[in-house]
């Protein structure tokens, strides 16, 4: 864990005196929390399913039944300095790349509101990337067990360090918010999809969202780009940049060093109440090994009472090869032609890493008490042929393309 | 005598037809009768209950008061205003509490300390009873 992950505890620190041995009036603080109990079952033995890419494990090959990829806790305190001037420190505890679930900061940031519809903040903000990003966690905001994976998983941060400022304009009876983000984050991910474990660094990262709300519809917008560097990744390169130009041209291409990403997302949703329905797509280019990969999903449900079913088909592809013909074999030295056709191996494998496949999945809310609500889950994920999937520990038998049945059960509170 | 009971009758009727005939008490959102807000449409009602606009159309700072969960009169605005079960509102104000973009509306106690809330402070919006209107506060919109 790094240094910069760990900084917002200070605040969390800094702000428990000012508030808890204040003279009247004391600042008002406000406690909040949200969580999850969920287990899933996946019908795949030889390989598990990993929801996101920083989780270690999950149900499948590790466990029959995986409390990983859905139960987390989080807890909250907003302190109100001035009418202006507010604080947020979120504290999140969920399984983390090294399979436990010691607790981070999520987000710790100082808001001034400038106007009650302009505000800045600036310390450990959300990455709106995605229309539920920011309460991608709390799944009592949402409908499902989870986000549908293959759009969520395209982007898996949620966090940023930086500052953010957001404008909300009303145009008649409809409000439009303009938020734009800059900032970095560092973030540690497990070797369980394949790649070696390391920390992905994002740097220089600027984002914008225009969300325009009419009634009961909402329109958005989103784009954002960064320099992204995976240390982890730099032997592969060192190796291949020994066999000169051809060599050379391959890092050039691949390498994760530095390299401007770019995301886009456009979404939509309608909620009357009785029923709703949305739809995201988005796309991540990454212009090296971690290729570019494009996703949507449309989902909609129906409620009856404090029951809600519901349905999703959600669909992630690569829009970039998944294979690449590498180092030129012919000609080379026998001493060094193992080492080539090893580097070529590596490589072809790592871009097959990007993932193809579609779910379909159906299942039902049920608003059993005020504040929490029991959700089960079906879903069927397909796997393109020859891709491996959003899976990860993969098992010697593991066959690529295959189908998996999801089964999953979740718990959400709020308090 | 005959003709006195008729007119009992009539009476007893008239009475109870208007007992069953009125209707249930309504709720109606209000404002203080010091406020320069005078009417409100049930959408933008619901935008200002449901964190997305703090101001009133006139421009000027809306800050909205709750009744308590669990009571009759809150779930019937919140059906009749926004169209939203409790479970909907409350998933509406919990992604707002996460992402840190707001703070669900103070919560009175009933009726009666909405009116003293509304008298104490000219920004703020409760909904009560139509049958606990008095002339400290203004209707501003009926669902």
């Amino acid at each position: 864990m790094s240094l910069a992950r760990n900084w917002g505890g200070l605040v969390l620190v800094a702000l428990a005196p000012a508030w808890a041995f204040a003279q009247e009036p004391p600042p008002p603080v406000t406690f909040s929390a949200y969580g999850t109990l969920g287990l899933i079952h996946s019908s795949e033995h030889n390989a598990d399913y990993l929801v996101d890419a920083f989780q270690s494990n999950g149900a499948g090959r590790t466990h029959e039944w995986s409390g990983a990829a859905d139960t987390r806790l989080g807890l909250q305190l907003t302190a109100t300095f001035t009418p202006r001037v507010s604080a947020v420190v979120q504290v999140l505890s969920q399984q983390n790349f090294e399979g436990s679930y010691r607790p981070i900061v999520e987000w710790a940031n100082v808001k001034y509101e400038i106007t009650p519809d302009f505000s800045v903040r600036a310390g450990r903000v959300v990455l709106p990337i995605f229309m539920v990003t920011d309460t991608r966690r709390v799944g009592y905001a949402n409908p499902w067990v989870r986000p549908p994976a293959e759009l969520y998983s395209l982007v898996p941060l949620t966090s940023n360090d930086g500052v953010d400022a957001s404008f909300r304009a009303r145009i008649g009876e409809a409000t439009n918010t303009i938020q734009a983000t800059a900032g970095r984050s560092d973030s540690d991910f497990p070797n369980s999809g394949g790649f070696n474990a390391g920390t992905a660094k994002v740097r220089d990262l600027t984002a914008i969202v225009d969300a325009f709300e009419w009634n009961n519809a909402v329109l958005r917008f989103s784009y954002g780009t960064a320099k992204l560097t995976i240390d982890a990744q730099e032997p592969l390169f060192a190796a291949f940049r020994q066999f000169g130009p051809p060599g050379t041209a391959i890092s050039d291409r691949y390498s994760v060093n530095d390299r401007r990403v770019t995301f886009v997302g456009i979404g939509a949703s309608y909620d009357p109440g009785p029923w709703f329905a949305m739809t995201e797509w988005a796309r991540f280019d990454t212009h090296s090994l971690l290729g570019t990969k494009s996703a949507w999903y449309v989902s909609g449900g129906y409620r009856i009472g404090k029951v809600t079913p519901y349905a999703t088909y959600a669909r992630i592809k690569a829009d970039s090869a998944t294979s690449d013909p590498g180092l030129p074999l012919a000609g080379l030295p026998p001493q060094v032609l193992p080492t080539a056709v090893f580097l070529n191996t590596v490589l072809n494998q790592q871009l097959n890493l990007l993932p193809q496949q579609h779910t379909v999945s159906v299942g039902v809310r049920w608003d059993f008490a005020r504040s929490a609500a029991l959700k089960v889950q079906y879903d069927r994920v397909e796997v393109a042929p020859g891709s491996l999937g959003m899976f990860g520990n993969f098992g010697p038998d593991y066959q690529p393309g295959g189908r998996a049945n999801l089964f999953s059960v979740a718990v959400d509170f709020v308090y | 005598m005959r003709f006195r009971l008729l007119i009992g009758l009539v009476l007893a009727c008239g009475i109870a037809g208007a007992a069953l005939g009125a209707p249930p008490d309504e709720v109606v959102a209000v404002v203080s009768a010091k406020s320069s807000v005078t009417a409100l449409t049930a959408s933008e009602v619901a935008d200002i209950f449901l964190g997305k606009s703090s101001r009133f159309p006139d421009g000027t700072q809306a800050t909205p008061i709750d009744q308590p969960e669990e009571s009759a009169v809150r779930d019937r605005f919140y059906s009749r205003y926004t169209g939203k079960s409790p479970a909907q509102v409350k998933a509406i104000w919990s992604k707002l509490i996460f992402t840190g973009r707001g703070l669900p509306p103070v919560q009175a106690a009933d009726a009666a300390q909405v009116k003293k809330m509304l008298a104490a402070n000219p920004a703020a919006i409760g909904y009560i009873d139509s049958s606990h209107v008095d002339a400290g506060v203004r209707v501003v919109g009926r669902p």
